[in-house]
């Protein structure tokens, strides 16, 4: 099985999934802070991506510059096969889990 | 306001530095995408200033996982012969453990130029990487020298201080270091950046 994925790495992971052919640095950013619900730096997203790319998780491409970056290219990212079997692995490992258990844990449940 | 938006700008000087962080094939997306955050959010919700100081520490974000893994390996390094000679191994002959701490402080300084010209093939980078990884180690070498002698700082240890080269060489020497590692950080980016050109290269060939 390939290195285990980290919460944060889903999250980017999933947001590319979402975003489609939109799925570029700052919109990634943006939709990853909208669904972590907390303020995540871009470097920490660019690192995330990078690294995901290295490992052949993702690949990307230079698309065109808008007026608001002053003409600076968009890099798009989208995921390959090892990422979305890592995703899914992701997934699978989770639901293994949590086999067994209802969720959200019962408050007596919790507490024993 | 929305207007004004496409030409507001971080400071001029800030795209250039984060640059010199950046691999060559990243120096288009990665500026771009903050300076689409900075116009259309942070610079509209906090003001010119604190939009700017956003922008510095994003740039300095980069800078710092640049160079952060060897300014505390040089921190490490003269920590630890701190504490040999002040309390672990006392000697009276320094000249071994000095040969061996300069050899190390130059291995380190080069390897963070050497890392960054690799990455961003770029020698002013490696030379800023030098300048970096030194503060970073001057930081925290003057922060753990105050906090062991704040602990121990009993007669034996002034006197094996004095003998090794005094408070002066504690507090000043790690700053006055920054400079030949700067020299030294500024080899290592030439043979990194070498490297990386000839990597390329021979990868372009063979595909």
């Amino acid at each position: 099985m390939a290195d285990a994925l980290g919460a944060f790495e889903q999250a980017v992971l999933i947001t590319i999934i979402r975003l489609g052919d939109e799925a570029y640095g700052r919109a990634i950013l943006k939709d990853v802070q909208q669904r972590l619900e907390r303020d995540v730096a871009p470097g920490a997203v660019h690192v995330t991506l990078d690294r995901m790319e290295k490992k052949g998780l993702l690949s990307s491409k230079l698309g065109s510059g808008t007026p608001v970056r002053a003409g600076r290219a968009r890099r798009y990212y989208r995921l390959t096969p090892p990422g979305v079997r890592a995703l899914n692995d992701a997934r699978a490992a989770v639901d293994n889990i949590w086999r067994g258990l209802k969720w959200p844990l019962a408050k007596a449940r919790s507490m024993a | 306001m929305t207007i004004d938006r496409p030409t507001t700008s971080p400071p001029q000087w800030g795209e250039p530095a984060l640059r010199l962080f950046l691999k060559p094939e990243d120096r288009e997306s990665v500026p771009g995408d903050l300076l689409e955050e900075y116009r259309l959010v942070v610079r509209p919700a906090r003001g010119r200033l604190r939009a700017d100081a956003w922008y510095v520490w994003q740039l300095a974000g980069h800078a710092w996982r640049a160079t952060w893994p060897w300014g505390a390996a040089l921190a490490a390094s003269v920590v630890f012969r701190n504490s040999l000679d002040w309390w672990l191994s006392p000697t009276q002959d320094f000249y071994a453990r000095s040969v061996a701490s300069t050899w190390t402080a130059i291995a380190i300084f080069m390897g963070s130029g050497a890392s960054t010209g690799w990455r961003s093939r770029s020698l002013r980078a490696g030379a800023l990487a030098g300048v970096l990884t030194g503060a970073i180690a001057a930081a925290i070498e003057t922060a753990v020298s105050l906090g062991q002698l704040a602990i121990q700082h009993d007669a034996h240890t002034m006197r094996m201080i004095a003998a090794s080269g005094g408070l002066e060489e504690v507090f000043v020497l790690p700053f006055i270091v920054i400079v030949p590692g700067t020299f030294c950080a500024s080899i290592g980016a030439a043979i990194g950046k070498t490297l990386a050109v000839v990597y390329s290269r021979a990868k372009t060939n063979s595909a």
